[in-house]
Parts: structure tokens; C-alpha cells; sequence
């Protein structure tokens, strides 16, 4: 794959999107991550409008569930009923491990749900497992231009 | 002790006593005032005829005690009972009479009456009327103290629903920004040790030491507050399979100490599930943890004892000095410091929590560098009442 | 096969590709329980607890389905299709993992709400990694969604430091 990938971040912790910028550093030769910090700016992301208007369509969405004016929950059953967005993978990232959060985000069309770890090092090799996996071994719908 | 709020009780004057007297003879009327004085009572007495004029006269003033004659022409002495328990009134009633036959007495006093005393024995009416109010009062005394008692024990059981919410919504809440220290933390370490001075290293270092410890703190906390009453989620637990689980979860912990775990066959018990694995891996864990020189060798036994089941988790780790064998059931308390052993100290005061809210007890053989038995107890599998038996 | 906690159904035909995914597996210590179903109906049937499979319940499904698309009887497409539209079964994450190449039929799978989906290396080193890869994301990494009765052990391992 010659092309870079795109992830879109969806998370309203600056300090959490830092530490997955960081997880992710390594591979900034084929990947570039873009963030957004509500749900609102995510769909507009997706939708191309607005000041995201220029913006590519990501190749992944790491969504967090708890986000000021558009929560996670909104913005996945959205985009998971859009007949051009649903097939772009997105993967629920978040701190709860609550049963009803987890089974919620799979009705919703989640694709998976992975639990933020505490510990720093857990982060980090999460965030670097979510991206082997969607970016390395998984495929992916090819996009156009 | 008993808050006394009510006057008459604590300054009992017995010989003042407001008496309402059902008879409509005049001559047995002065009789019994006669009695009464004799018996040194000194009173206030009305005379009532039919049950009109009782009626009235419980209007004007609640007497102390009433003094029915049996056989009144027009109204049964008795039915002066039901008008008391129309009107709510706890006052004892003594029924004075010609003749009755000791099954008519006893009826009578089946049916409420306090006591009766024959026309020709009035000598005794002091004494039965002394003993009526004696009784009443003991009784008066001992519902307040109930009454004092339960509102204790709700206000007791909503105070430790609050904390223990408290102490969940804390340690929940807690959670994410100290996940942000301990990260953030531990990235400037490792980025930027030795970049900048010695002193900076220093200070990160113990910034984030602290920060570990609070999380982890914090999780105890969190566990600890979980252990409430275990009445819904208590049934049928296997012991064996509890600590097979927990051998799996300890398994890296097992390898680095070369630490080795039997067990006996365990029993089945009534409890819950997680709750005991729980305490299993918290003594197991101990055990592994509190090693000496030589790997550690662990045991896990259970024997009958009635109608419980006594388990033991044995050690040939480090001991517990005997004097400090209570002490370390305590929230937070620790014998070593940090560096010694890793640790926050809450691991036994949860096993603590959990078995006593099960009905059994926990304890340690203590025995300074000789290695520890901890012991607990546990109802075995059938409840004895719903949910875990309360001590 | 009692209807006990199952972590993998494996929707497979060929022997070979079953034996080394089952091999990667085991070894890698990544899924203690392991189904393997032939073609599509049987697929069908374990999912909806038909047929052959009247005593599993919806209560216990698979943690994940590893889904073929080329199968006999019933193709892995109207499988996934099946498994997706149902609202007992549609939370359950399915990974194709198929040797097809074709774009619509990865595009088909996405729309038809497959959790994700992986092209089969015909590389056989490629293949191993490949299944471990999705072992070790799937089980150990993903949450799945989980039933009641099962939440004691998740707490369990979430309140270890």
C-alpha cells in the first residue's frame, strides 16, 4: 500500500489524543492522523463540509463514546446508516467497560470495542495494535483519487 | 441509654394517680377509695356510671389506671375495655367483683383485663394496682428504647450507603485524570531523562511514583466500595474452580517467585462468586508476595466444622509478628514499607469485609518468620436464611 | 459442545486452511474453544441454534466468526447477511476471511455490516501470522459484546493492576 492512510481521532482529551499521536509516531511515513473533539466536527469531517470541506475521507475512525454536543453513540448510528459512510471501519476507543456501553456501540454497527488502558504503556500499545491491525491486516474499501 | 423525653417516667410517683372508677354503687365506691388510701396511694378519683359518662369523663383527663366493677346493671364493667382500645388508650384495667369463677377470670384477663380483685379482698388492690402501673411503664420504656435503636440502626445503614457511594463515585471519578498524571508522567521520564537536570529526574521520578500509587489506590478503593451486601448475587460456588481461576490470573506472579500452590479437594459454599474468588486471590497473592529466602510454598485446605467450613491458605513466607495479627486486617494498614513489598494494604481488609458480610470470620495464625496461616470461615452450601446468613 | 462460553466459530472448507488456523491458534494460546462448521447451513444452523444445534442458545454466542465466503450450500455472503439483519445475532463480530480479491466483495461485506475483513495470504508463514494477528485483536484486544452472566469475570480481570 503506497498511499497513506488516513485515522481520524474523534476524542475531546487533547492529552489523549497526544498519547495516541505518540503511539502512532512511528508509522508517520504511511499514516496521518487527523482529530476532531465533538461529535458535531466528526460528522462534519465525514460530510466534507463546512471548514471540512478540503478534508480526505479517513480509512479509520477511533471514536470515543463521551463527547460534548454529539456524543460517540449519535455519531456512530449515523454514520453506520449512511449508505456512503458505513463501510469506513470505526472502532470505539474508551475509558468505560460498562456491559450496556459495550453492547450499545455493537447495536449501533460498531466494528469493535477496545477498552482505554490505564497504564501508559497498555496505551500505546493498544493504540499501535488497533493500527497494525486495520492498517496492516485488514482490508480496506480502496477509496477514489 | 434511652433518650427520656417523656417526664413521668423518670420521676415515677406512683402514689399520685388519676384513677376513673366504674361503679354505681356508692357504698363500694367508698370501700375502694378506702383501700386506696389505706394503701397509701394519694389519688384523684371520678366515679362513672355508663359508658356516656367514661366516654366523658377519658375526655377531660387519660386516667392512670380504671377500676371496673364486673356487674353493673346497665353496662358490663368490661366493656369499659373496648371503649380504652376505641379511644387508643393503654391503661391498665382492674376489674373488681362479687363472685367470679376462675374461668370467668381468666376469660376476662385473656380478653385484656390487667387483673381482678374480689370485693371482700380490697386489701390486695394496692398492690395489683401498684404492679399494673409498674408493668406499664416497663413496657413504655422499653418501646422507646426500640424505637431509639431502630432509628439508630437506619440512620447507621444510610450512612454507610453513602459512603460506600461516596467512596465509588470518588475512586470512579477519580480515575481518568490520574490516568492522565501517570501517563503524562512517565512520558516526560522517558523522554526527557538525564536531558534535563539531575534534580528533574528526581522530581519526575517522584511524581510519578506518586501517581502509580494513587491509581492504584485508587482501584483498591473502588473494590473495597464494591463489597456491599452480597444478598442478590450470593449462590452456589465451587472453591476448586475459584482457585483455579485465580492460579491462572496469578500464573506470572507463580513463575517469577517459583511459588508453588496446592490445594485440597474444596468444598462447596454459599457465597458470591467473584467475592470469593477475590478473597482467594488477595491471600493467595499474599502469600506469593510475602516470600522469604526459599520459593514460596503455598497450601489451600478446607475441613467441616458444623455447619461451616473452615478454610486455610498456609504460607512458608516471611510471618506475621503475633502482635500485629489484628492489625493488618485494617484499611491501609501495612507492616513494610514500599520498598520492602509492593502494596497498599486494603487487600486484607476486603477479604475481611467480604467474609464477615457472609456470616464468618477471619483470622491468622501468626508467627514472626515462620511463615502465616490465614483461616476463614463460611457457611456451608445450603442458606440457612436468604441471602448470607447476618451475624 | 455444551452451550458454555465459545470463543471462536470457524466457518471454513478447506482442511488445510482449517488445520493451520487451528494449529496458529492453539499454540499461540489465543482461543481455548474452538468450533469448526463446514459449509453454510451448518454455519446457520450454530448461529440460530437450529438443526443439529437445538441445545445452544442466544444467550452464548461466539466471541467471534471466522467467515469464508466461498462455501457450499450456503455461501459466507447470505451468511453474513443472515447473521447481521438479526437482532439476536447482529452484535456478534464477524471477520471474513476469505482468499477472494475481488473489491465488491469486500465493499459488499462492509455494507453488509461485517466487522472487518481479511484477505487470506496464500503465503504460508503469511497465513499463521495472519491468524494470529487476528486471534490476538479479535480475543484478547476487542471487547465483545457480552451477556449478563458472564460480567463477573470480565470484572474480575479489570480490577487487577
Amino acid at each position: 500500500m503506497k498511499q497513506v492512510l488516513i485515522i481520524l481521532l474523534v476524542d475531546d482529551n487533547p492529552a489523549d489524543v497526544d498519547l495516541a499521536r505518540v503511539a502512532l509516531q512511528k508509522n508517520l511515513n504511511r499514516i496521518r492522523v487527523e482529530s476532531v473533539g465533538d461529535g458535531e466536527a466528526a460528522l462534519a469531517f465525514l460530510n466534507h463540509s463546512g471548514i471540512h470541506a478540503e478534508k480526505p475521507r479517513p480509512d479509520l475512525v477511533i471514536l470515543d463514546l463521551n463527547l460534548p454536543k454529539k456524543d460517540g453513540r449519535a455519531v456512530l448510528a449515523e454514520v453506520k446508516t449512511d449508505t456512503d459512510l458505513r463501510t469506513i471501519p470505526i472502532v470505539v476507543f474508551s475509558t468505560s467497560r460498562s456491559m450496556s456501553d459495550i453492547g450499545r456501540s455493537y447495536e449501533l454497527g460498531a466494528n469493535c470495542y477496545v477498552s482505554k488502558p490505564g497504564n501508559l504503556n497498555d496505551y500505546l500499545s493498544t493504540v499501535q495494535s488497533i493500527e497494525r491491525f486495520w492498517l496492516g491486516s485488514a482490508s480496506l474499501p480502496r477509496k477514489e483519487t | 441509654m434511652t433518650d427520656i423525653k417523656d417526664a413521668s417516667l423518670l420521676t415515677p410517683e406512683p402514689n399520685k394517680i388519676r384513677v376513673l372508677h366504674v361503679e354505681d354503687n356508692e357504698m363500694d365506691a367508698e370501700l375502694v377509695a378506702q383501700a386506696l388510701r389505706k394503701g397509701g396511694f394519694s389519688f384523684s378519683v371520678a366515679v362513672v356510671q355508663t359508658e356516656a359518662e367514661f366516654e366523658q369523663q377519658l375526655r377531660l383527663q387519660s386516667p392512670d389506671v380504671v377500676i371496673a366493677d364486673y356487674n353493673l346493671p346497665q353496662w358490663k364493667g368490661m366493656e369499659a375495655l373496648d371503649v380504652l382500645r376505641r379511644a387508643g388508650l393503654d391503661v391498665p384495667l382492674i376489674l373488681v367483683s362479687g363472685a367470679l369463677g376462675d374461668i370467668t377470670a381468666v376469660e376476662c384477663i385473656k380478653r385484656g383485663a390487667t387483673d381482678y380483685v374480689l370485693k371482700d379482698g380490697l386489701a390486695r388492690l394496692p398492690e395489683s394496682i401498684r404492679r399494673a402501673l409498674d408493668e406499664r411503664r416497663q413496657l413504655r420504656l422499653r418501646r422507646l428504647a426500640e424505637e431509639d435503636l431502630a432509628r439508630k440502626n437506619e440512620e447507621l445503614a444510610r450512612s454507610n450507603a453513602d459512603l460506600e457511594q461516596f467512596a465509588y463515585v470518588a475512586s470512579h471519578d477519580l480515575q481518568e485524570p490520574l490516568r492522565m498524571v501517570a501517563a503524562y508522567t512517565q512520558l516526560l521520564a522517558e523522554r526527557y531523562q538525564g536531558r534535563l537536570d539531575a534534580d528533574a529526574d528526581k522530581f519526575i521520578g517522584y511524581a510519578r511514583e506518586g501517581a502509580l500509587r494513587m491509581q492504584a489506590l485508587v482501584l483498591d478503593l473502588l473494590a473495597f466500595s464494591r463489597v456491599g451486601r452480597c444478598g442478590a448475587t450470593c449462590g452456589r460456588v465451587d472453591c476448586n474452580a475459584a482457585v483455579e481461576e485465580v492460579l491462572l490470573s496469578l500464573g506470572p506472579a507463580m513463575q517469577a517467585s517459583g511459588a508453588v500452590v496446592t490445594h485440597a479437594a474444596l468444598p462447596v459454599v454459599w457465597a458470591d462468586r467473584s467475592q470469593m474468588t477475590q478473597v482467594f486471590q488477595n491471600l493467595i497473592g499474599n502469600a506469593i508476595k510475602f516470600h522469604g529466602k526459599e520459593p514460596p510454598a503455598i497450601s489451600v485446605q478446607a475441613e467441616k466444622a458444623g455447619e461451616q467450613w473452615m478454610f486455610s491458605v498456609s504460607d512458608n513466607g516471611i510471618g506475621i509478628a503475633p502482635e500485629y495479627a489484628e492489625n493488618i486486617f485494617v484499611v491501609f494498614q501495612r507492616l513494610h514499607t514500599r520498598t520492602e513489598y509492593p502494596g497498599n494494604g486494603i487487600g486484607l481488609a476486603v477479604c475481611k469485609k467480604i467474609i464477615e458480610h457472609c456470616g464468618g470470620k477471619i483470622w491468622v495464625d501468626a508467627q514472626a518468620g515462620h511463615g502465616s496461616i490465614f483461616k476463614f470461615t463460611l457457611p456451608a452450601a445450603a442458606p440457612i436464611q436468604e441471602g448470607c446468613a447476618r451475624s | 459442545m455444551s452451550s458454555e462460553e465459545l470463543d471462536i466459530l470457524l466457518v471454513e472448507d478447506s482442511p488445510e486452511d482449517v488445520d493451520l488456523a487451528l494449529h496458529t491458534l492453539e499454540r499461540e494460546k489465543l482461543a481455548n474453544h474452538i468450533f469448526v462448521v463446514r459449509d453454510g447451513a451448518e454455519a446457520l444452523d450454530f448461529i440460530f441454534c437450529h438443526g443439529a444445534f437445538t441445545h445452544r442458545s442466544f444467550e452464548h454466542p461466539p466471541k467471534l466468526v471466522l467467515l469464508d465466503l466461498k462455501l457450499p450450500k450456503v455461501d459466507g455472503m447470505e451468511v453474513l447477511k443472515r447473521i447481521k439483519s438479526d437482532p439476536r445475532t447482529k452484535t456478534i463480530p464477524v471477520v471474513i476471511m476469505t482468499s477472494s480479491k475481488e473489491e465488491r466483495d469486500l465493499v459488499a461485506s462492509y455494507n453488509l455490516g461485517a466487522n472487518s475483513y481479511i484477505q487470506k495470504p496464500v503465503d504460508f508463514d503469511q497465513f499463521r501470522e495472519t491468524v494470529k494477528t487476528v486471534g490476538l485483536y479479535w480475543l484478547v484486544i476487542n471487547q465483545p459484546p457480552v451477556m449478563e452472566d458472564q460480567q463477573h469475570l470480565a470484572g474480575l480481570a479489570h480490577d487487577r493492576h
